[in-house]
């Protein structure tokens, strides 16, 4: 999976490309890690180029989203993709997670 | 921070989802989000004692044992239900499969109220719900009888069913299981969580100790999970197989099928190299996957997700597994790997057995893979879903127009 990101008005956008699976985990937790600070913990999620995703996948959302909350921040999806999608709903994580349809409005959302 | 009650069984008590409770409240306990953890677990026969309650430290919840019902009773609901108005709790989650309250059905059926009960009495309540009733073998589980018998269990087990729903949450770990209890009950709060792996180990290792090759089985033995068939397996393996090999049933009998091992034990007594364990006390655990070179799981019937796969993966083991439908896709979608038999064929089994024991470089790739299926979401990570979830319930607790949509979808 093919992890690009970049800070955008304070907000760290990060682009996810591939399979987000039990083996590509360790790349985006390691963005997150590198990434999300106290100072840094407003993150937009691109999952345009995600079609398949996992439970280990969403168990590495889930830990980006406590960590931006344990620090005061937001951390959001955009351009869901429905093979994503049905498996946020079937976990109801859909309830836990805020969507934007892209980047744009969430940008604007997180900025606001 | 939350205060949570949790209904479950739990070690030293030996009912079914008891180390399943034991390590679902460990990593509980270990969440910044929760401040007291309430075990609301099964009465223990004399003799025999919980541990001590444990104060908050070390970032670890206070832990209370709070023993408030009994397997077999009628009053388990109405008891459970007492103590959670006693302690308060901000939520209440069960840990519960069919015949977790009782092994006759009346005493079973009731138990299953205490979710709605404890909501009743204002309480939010979560149901993690191991199995459903659309795809239990009553005969399997130990509820089996005349047809008619059968008919009118599942017309009461739909009635149940709804009732558990009545809880604000209700998990499941099989997709299949969402869609059923969504469709078939219009329900709109039923969650797919994962089973989890027990424990986040280091990578075991592959190697294996001196002697004969093990081949191993854990679990409550009786009603879905049955030796005789892996037994018959063993036989065809001592004419087959040139390298000393020893079969390993450990665990004892499903409280639902007492003397069953011991009545394999009579019928098989003929078969050399047989060792029973009976139960397995929670250190010793390691010790018996380490020294296996093949772990089996001798199911005959789907129940869900498995515990045995969970921990055979965690440490590295290659499995043998039925090939039955939902149970089969289950494993694939998780990313174990393993060798399948056909469930009612001990020529298969020992076909599947043998392929492993023959091939230490395929047994150790399959045991790799199992290891990384197994560490990709630890039931740490699973917690962190149960508790977003919780907290969602809390806060829309505050806002009554949810409530009341929820509560429509019922009528």
């Amino acid at each position: 999976m093919q992890v690009e990101s970049e800070a955008m008005q304070n907000v760290q956008v990060v682009r996810l490309k591939g399979r987000f699976d039990a083996f590509e985990v360790p790349a985006f937790t390691d963005w997150v890690e590198r990434h999300v600070k106290p100072s840094h913990a407003q993150v937009v999620v691109n999952l345009e180029g995600v079609e398949f995703i996992d439970s280990s996948g969403l168990a590495a959302l889930v830990k980006g989203l406590k960590r931006c909350r344990e620090y005061n921040g937001n951390f959001v999806l955009c351009y869901i993709q429905q093979p994503v999608l049905i498996i946020l709903e079937l976990t109801r994580l859909d309830k836990a997670f805020t969507f934007y349809e892209d980047e744009t409005s969430a940008l604007e959302a997180l900025s606001a | 921070m939350m205060r949570i009650a949790f209904v479950t069984t739990y070690p030293p008590g030996k009912g079914t989802l008891n180390e399943y409770g034991f390590h679902f409240a460990n990593h509980l306990r270990q969440k910044d989000e929760v401040s007291e953890l309430y075990l609301l677990v099964d009465e223990l026969p004399r003799g025999t004692t919980y541990p001590a309650d444990e104060p908050a430290e070390d970032g670890r919840a206070a832990l209370f044992y709070r023993p408030c019902w009994r397997f077999g009773s009628w009053r388990n609901a109405w008891r459970i239900q007492q103590a959670v108005a006693n302690i308060k709790p901000d939520i209440v989650l069960f840990n519960l499969q069919f015949a977790t309250f009782s092994e006759r059905r009346v005493a079973a059926a009731l138990g299953l109220l205490a979710p709605w009960l404890s909501r009743q009495n204002g309480t939010l309540s979560a149901v993690l719900l191991h199995n459903i009733m659309e795809k239990v073998d009553l005969h399997q589980a130990g509820f089996g009888g005349s047809a008619l018998l059968e008919s009118v269990t599942r017309l009461a087990g739909n009635f149940f069913t709804r009732m558990l729903l009545r809880a604000d949450m209700v998990a499941v770990t099989i997709p299949r299981y969402v869609e059923i209890l969504s469709e078939k009950y219009k329900a709109d709060h039923v969650v797919l969580a994962p089973h989890g792996a027990f424990e986040t180990i280091p990578q075991p290792s592959f190697n294996l100790p001196p002697g004969p090759l093990q081949i191993m089985t854990f679990g409550k033995f009786g009603t879905y999970k049955r030796v005789e068939l892996l037994i018959q397996a063993y036989e065809r393996l001592l004419q087959r197989v040139s390298h000393p090999l020893e079969l390993v049933i450990a665990g004892s009998d499903s409280p639902n099928a007492r003397g069953y091992l011991a009545r394999v034990q009579a019928q098989y007594a003929h078969v050399e190299g047989i060792r029973y364990t009976g139960y397995v006390p929670e250190e010793d655990v390691p010790t018996l996957f380490q020294a296996a070179a093949v772990v089996v799981l001798p199911y005959t019937s789907t129940t869900g997700s498995s515990g045995v796969l969970h921990q055979a993966g965690s440490y590295g083991k290659a499995v043998v597994l039925p090939h039955l439908g939902d149970f089969t896709d289950l494993v694939l979608e998780e990313g174990y790997t393993g060798q399948f038999y056909m469930p009612d064929d001990p020529l298969s089994l020992a076909d599947a057995i043998e392929k492993l024991l023959l091939d230490p470089g395929f047994r150790e790739d399959c045991g790799r893979r199992n290891y990384l299926a197994a560490v990709g979401l630890p039931m740490s990570d699973v917690v962190d879903w149960y508790l977003l979830h919780f907290e969602r319930l809390l806060n829309r607790s505050l806002a009554p127009d949810e409530v009341y949509q929820q509560a429509m979808v019922f009528k």
